[in-house]
């Protein structure tokens, strides 16, 4: 079992998912142990991928292997997959993290209706993001970026009888589907343009200047717009926070560490193309810086534990795009597989307090949960400390490695202002923390019933926060290469030159003051829990408060959109179609038919003589026709 | 000799007091009378053909006696309806034998 | 007799089949409802069987027209010269992909048929009737027949709607069969063109396409009839703007024969242009597809438009099928390999998944006798099953990879992006829209608090769920592994006239 039999990682969820979805209804325990065997397979099997990667040494890397799919005339479709070092991250993350998710959900989502079918849907989703990171052609990649979203609709919509659930799986369904349009529309381009759909073909083709600069920066930015629908960045992020209404064990796998970052993924594997589209990275840019501070904000007005970590995200995703756009493939990577580990872990730690405080997520009804819940709340705090980048958590590197990126931008102001999300992101991770599980319980009805959960669910915390801890220290080369690769993680995914790691101590030490300015303003704003600082900072400026309370009414400015623009549209088109085309097109046609002939009948007098009125007038008329033909 | 054209126009008088007849009249049997009127104008007509232009002039008054007799059955039926005619509605006439009408 | 004799004769079973059914259901008695429909599911069974047959049997590597089979029918009589009218049957890639079409939305129309109380014997009587049209006039290599059959096809649609239809039926009947053998007029005049330009006497269609490529037909004649035979097809092909007929024809027809409706004879129309238009006339096809595509187009978008805010599931679904065939005619207007590929294979995956759509329509329908979708919420909760096929056969109608949907409008886009990349956006701009249609209808009826005036609904009966899994199958297997589906379809595609790789 090599790197060449990649594919099987995303087989065996696949199929379980066919097993679940037919028989899962039937099986022990509904199959949710079948669901982690798959996982966990698929988990085993990368460690073989791996090792047989890293084997088979630096020359040989990407490993690649296709099939013919379909033929027609000069259009060959060859469908396979590529597995190169962004795939091994991206692997990495999405098995460990699964599998975190799938045997924490034995215990979270215990009792619930249409338990099996989530199982189900679980694996039907991790062999798509599995065959989407290692798709080596941009229409297999579509394919599985379409699947992941139908399930990431499927999950969110899992609690259907509910009207807000349906509504938020539908928003986030349709606003991706926005922005695949673009993607599609850019991929057919990039066909039109090379020949091919194969990545690093097109790649090449880029290279080499084969492709005119303005098509191929108006096809990147078509491509750009699908990365930005599914990774939520602004103007299209209004999705995610809705997404929340699905069950957390999915807002922990899908919307935090594996779906939303699909968009990461694209756009670092085509990066060497947006690099020669120019201008392309410095939208990607923009569009992370703005979406890391509107988020940012965004995130500081609300009080739903979930809510919070899910602003979080897109804004931790804007800070990869941000990334990205610096031309650091490899920062953003480092990032995405330490954000993917402690925003698991966030996630799944607010699931436990869901569940622990039976059902209970805005913060007004928590506090002081630390007593009660101990595993959790350790658990969490390391989470949020990552979060917030304190060293020598695993947040910390993958920050400062993107704020030294930020540097190739002259001016200083990307870094600038990046810095000053960092500092709220430590900000408003210190604010969740401290409400949460610090502080007086502010209801007691809840505290009380408050219990820690059981084991199947704190021990994926404890894993993952042991992630959390760690693994930024793979950003060293020597821990790298203890580990058997070639040096460390960004020497290890850069894919042009090597980056060698080497420790910035003016950057590092800034990263550092950012992360404590922000968690001990956080403090202090929030000190044993008490909203009386809070609540006058939030009187300071009401207007200001309520603009970022009310997520500056991009959901308001949307709504009306489609109200009046398209489902407006609409009506004129229906209207139209039925009383223009139809009633009077059609219909009237076909009155003016009747009605003709009701004005002929009136020919029919019945009276003779007026019949033959009629041939004399016909005989008079064809003598002269005659006499003009022949004359 | 009378020139051809005088029995033309002759015919072409009768012809048209026979049209005038049948377009204008009410009564059923004045109609037919004015048929009979067309119908002997037109065989004046070929008679008068037959007379100037034919070298046999045989042609032409065939074409009469032909007329003539298809006039004779024509109007023994025509006569038949009209007294048919009558004696369902009492009337001859024409203007008010219009059922078949829309 | 000539060319390959026992397949040929399978050709002509299929046809056979239908004509064979209806003419022995004048035999049973009326009253004998269950011998009508039991006659009728083991003739639904056999013509599957043939058409599976069929298209399996295609070879990708033989010839282009394959299982030929010809029987002189009229010769050397007045104007007409040797050959004049004969049986000429056979079959090429694309219709041995549009039989297969029509032998799996046939049997599932028989299925759900089964329901039909009222007059039992004459319903079947008209299907079979109507089915045979189909299989005739996709097996026509003869110009007569194909209209011959073509008209078959499209008179039973008037009593079958005016009899057993609902919503306006005799409005709905009225119109749609005007509208269509109006198209028809066009057609005949067409032909007629044709049949006295060529001079030939004949009305086999191989040798026309042969007259219509080495300028037998001029191209001022081409450009001059080619609209006569796209308008005339078009009509049923719904083509904007003389789509109106199908919105109310769906309402009004029950739902079998809006299953066979709306999957397969729609598409006749498209085979129409395909076989009468660019076969026949490829100059006159390069002259005029421009504004086919336009039209097509427009179609597209304004079907997806107009469906996001209607009322009535079977208006959802007309303006659906109008966006969809809209699809069709753009591939086809692309007149490349891969866009008239693509559109063949939207045909079939639209005619299987809309025969699903109406299914599940009437399903609810008839026990509900509403369709407005307001009336509803929830149904998950009672209709478990019913929810989990419409919704498979929603997400294929989005474009969902995996689904034959997919498959064929990626090839259609592929396609039109060749040479229209605005026109390319705009369709996958309309699919986005698909997603909104069809996700607002979902959240409506599917999802959200359930609605307790609907809890006497049973979910579907089993001889529904057959039919709807028959065409789920059919789905994923061009969704899936296309690979067959485009071999045969592209074999004979190259082979067009005027088409470009």
């Amino acid at each position: 079992m090599g790197a060449e039999q990649a594919w099987l990682l995303a087989a065996v969820p696949a199929g379980m998912f066919v097993v679940l979805a037919l028989f899962g209804r039937l099986l022990p325990r509904k199959g949710d142990f079948l669901g982690v065997l798959a996982i966990g397979t698929a988990f085993v099997l990368f460690f073989f991928v791996l090792h047989d990667f890293l084997h088979v040494g630096e020359s040989n890397w990407p490993v690649v292997r296709d099939i013919k799919w379909s033929d027609i005339g000069s259009f060959h479709l060859r469908m396979g997959i590529v597995v190169d070092q962004i795939t091994i991250v991206m692997f990495a993350v999405i098995t460990t993290v699964a599998l975190m998710v799938n045997v924490f959900s034995i215990g979270y989502m215990k009792g619930e209706p249409r338990y099996w079918w989530f199982f189900a849907v679980l694996q039907l989703f991790a062999a798509s993001m599995l065959m989407l990171v290692m798709a080596d052609n941009l229409l297999l990649l579509y394919i599985s970026w379409e699947l992941v979203g139908v399930c990431s609709f499927l999950l969110i919509g899992f609690y259907w009888e509910k009207r807000s659930a349906t509504e938020a799986a539908k928003k986030a369904f349709i606003t991706t589907r926005v922005g695949d349009v673009g993607l599609l529309i850019g991929i057919i381009l990039l066909y039109k343009a090379t020949g091919t759909f194969n990545i690093r073909e097109i790649i090449d083709h880029a290279k080499s200047g084969d492709i005119g600069s303005t098509y191929l920066f108006v096809s990147m930015c078509f491509v750009f717009l699908g990365a930005m629908g599914k990774s939520a960045q602004v103007p299209f992020h209004v999705w995610l926070p809705d997404a929340m209404e699905g069950p957390t064990p999915v807002s922990a796998l899908i919307h935090a560490a594996t779906m939303v970052v699909a968009g990461v993924y694209l756009t670092a594997r085509m990066l060497p193309v947006f690099e020669v589209a120019h201008g392309t990275t410095l939208i990607i840019t923009i569009v992370g810086l703005v979406t890391a501070l509107l988020t940012g904000f965004m995130a500081l007005a609300q009080t739903d534990i979930k809510k919070v970590l899910a602003y979080s995200t897109v804004g931790q995703l804007g800070f990869m795009f941000v990334a990205l756009g610096c031309g650091r493939p490899d920062a953003a990577m480092f990032h995405l597989m330490t954000h993917a580990f402690f925003k698991a872990l966030l996630f799944l730690g607010s699931g436990s307090v869901i569940l622990g405080t039976h059902h209970n997520q805005e913060m007004g009804k928590l506090g002081g949960l630390w007593k009660k819940m101990p595993v959790t709340g350790t658990t969490f705090l390391v989470g949020s400390l990552a979060l917030a980048g304190v060293v020598p958590l695993a947040g910390f590197w993958s920050k400062d490695e993107i704020l030294a990126a930020t540097q190739t931008w002259s001016g200083g102001w990307v870094t600038i202002l990046l810095g000053f999300a960092a500092i709220m992101t430590a900000f408003y991770s210190t604010r969740l923390f401290i409400r949460t599980f610090l502080g007086k319980p502010l209801d007691q009805q809840v505290y009380d019933h408050t219990h820690e959960s059981p084991a199947v669910m704190t021990l994926p915390l404890v894993f993952l926060a042991i992630l959390a801890a760690v693994a930024g220290l793979v950003v060293f080369n020597g821990v790298g290469r203890a580990l058997g690769f070639p040096g460390g993680i960004t020497e290890f995914v850069f894919l042009e030159e090597p980056e060698r790691y080497h420790i910035v101590w003016s950057l590092a030490g800034g990263s550092v003051v950012l992360a404590v300015v922000g968690i001990f303003f956080g403090a202090w704003m929030y000190w044993g829990g008490s909203l009386v600082r809070s609540t006058r900072a939030a009187e300071f400026q009401p207007r200001l408060y309520e603009m970022i309370q009310r997520k500056f009414y991009f959901d308001e400015l949307y709504q009306g959109m489609i109200d009046r623009v398209v489902l407006g549209f609409s009506f004129v088109v229906s209207w139209f179609d039925r009383y223009v085309v139809n009633d009077t097109g059609v219909d009237g046609s076909a009155q003016m038919t009747g009605y003709s002939g009701f004005l002929l009948k009136h020919l029919q007098t019945g009276k003779v003589p007026n019949y033959a009125m009629g041939i004399a007038l016909g005989v008079v008329a064809l003598a002269a026709a005659g006499l003009v033909v022949r004359g | 000799m009378v020139p051809l054209d005088n029995y033309l126009v002759l015919s072409a008088i009768i012809f048209s007091i026979g049209v005038y007849g049948v377009l204008a009249r009410r009564s059923a049997v004045l109609i037919l009378m004015s048929v009979e009127l067309m119908l002997n104008a037109v065989s004046l007509n070929f008679v008068a053909f037959a007379a100037y232009l034919d070298p046999n002039r045989v042609a032409g008054a065939i074409f009469a006696i032909f007329v003539i007799t298809v006039a004779a059955a024509e109007v023994g039926l025509a006569l038949a309806i009209v007294i048919r005619l009558f004696r369902n509605r009492a009337t001859a006439n024409v203007d008010e034998a219009a059922s078949l009408k829309w | 007799m000539t060319f390959d004799e026992r397949q040929g004769y399978i050709v002509l079973a299929t046809l056979a089949a239908p004509l064979l059914a209806m003419t022995l259901l004048f035999f049973v008695p009326g009253s004998k409802k269950m011998a009508a429909r039991y006659i009728s599911l083991a003739f639904a069974t056999i013509m599957l069987a043939l058409s599976v047959y069929i298209f399996v049997a295609y070879q990708v590597h033989g010839g282009d027209i394959q299982m030929q089979l010809r029987w002189e029918w009229v010769q050397n009589v007045a104007f007409l010269g040797k050959d004049g009218i004969s049986l000429h049957l056979g079959v090429d890639g694309i219709s041995a992909l549009m039989a297969l079409l029509t032998g799996v939305v046939a049997f599932a129309g028989t299925l759900v048929a089964w329901k039909i109380d009222f007059r039992t014997k004459d319903f079947f009587i008209l299907y079979w009737m109507l089915i045979g049209g189909v299989y005739g006039t996709f097996f026509s290599l003869d110009l007569f027949f194909f209209f011959f059959f073509y008209e078959l096809a499209v008179v039973p649609l008037y009593m079958l709607i005016g009899i057993w239809g609902s919503t306006r039926k005799e409005y709905g009947a009225m119109k749609l069969t005007l509208m269509l053998v109006g198209g028809s007029a066009l057609i005949w005049i067409g032909i007629f063109a044709t049949f006295h330009q060529t001079g030939l006497g004949t009305f086999d269609l191989p040798t026309l396409w042969k007259a219509g490529a080495d300028g037998t037909l001029t191209p001022e004649f081409q450009k001059v009839f080619f609209p006569f035979f796209v308008v005339g097809c078009g009509v049923l092909a719904a083509l904007w703007p003389l789509h109106t007929w199908s919105p109310d024809g769906h309402m009004a027809a029950p739902t079998a024969v809006s299953m066979v409706h709306a999957g397969v004879l729609m598409k006749l129309g498209a085979f129409g242009i395909i076989r009468l238009g660019i076969q026949l006339m490829p100059a006159g096809a390069s002259f005029w597809m421009p504004g086919l595509m336009v039209l097509g187009v427009i179609g597209a978008v304004y079907g997806a438009t107009a469906a996001l805010t209607q009322r009535d599931f079977k208006l959802i679904s007309g303006y659906s099928s109008v966006s969809h065939m809209g699809y069709v005619l753009m591939g086809l207007a692309t007149l490349n390999q891969i866009g008239v590929s693509g559109a063949v294979l939207q045909m079939f995956s639209h005619g299987v998944m809309t025969a699903l759509v109406f299914l599940m329509i009437g399903a609810l329908y008839d026990q509900a006798h509403t369709r407005d979708l307001k009336d509803f919420g929830g149904l998950g909760k009672v209709m478990p099953m019913w929810v989990i096929f419409y919704t498979i056969a929603g997400l294929a109608n989005v474009g969902l990879p995996g689904l034959s949907g997919f498959t064929a409008e990626f090839h259609i886009f592929v396609g039109t992006f060749q040479t229209y990349p605005v026109f390319g956006a705009l369709a996958i701009f309309a699919a986005a829209l698909a997603a909104a249609y069809m996700l607002r209808m979902f959240s409506i009826v599917f999802f959200g608090p359930f609605n307790p005036r609907w809890s006497s609904l049973r979910d579907i009966t089993p001889l529904e769920t057959i039919s709807g899994g028959l065409l789920i199958g059919a789905m994923l297997a061009m969704g899936i592994w296309w690979a067959p589906f485009l071999d045969r379809v592209g074999h004979s595609v190259m082979l067009l006239p005027g088409v470009t790789g």
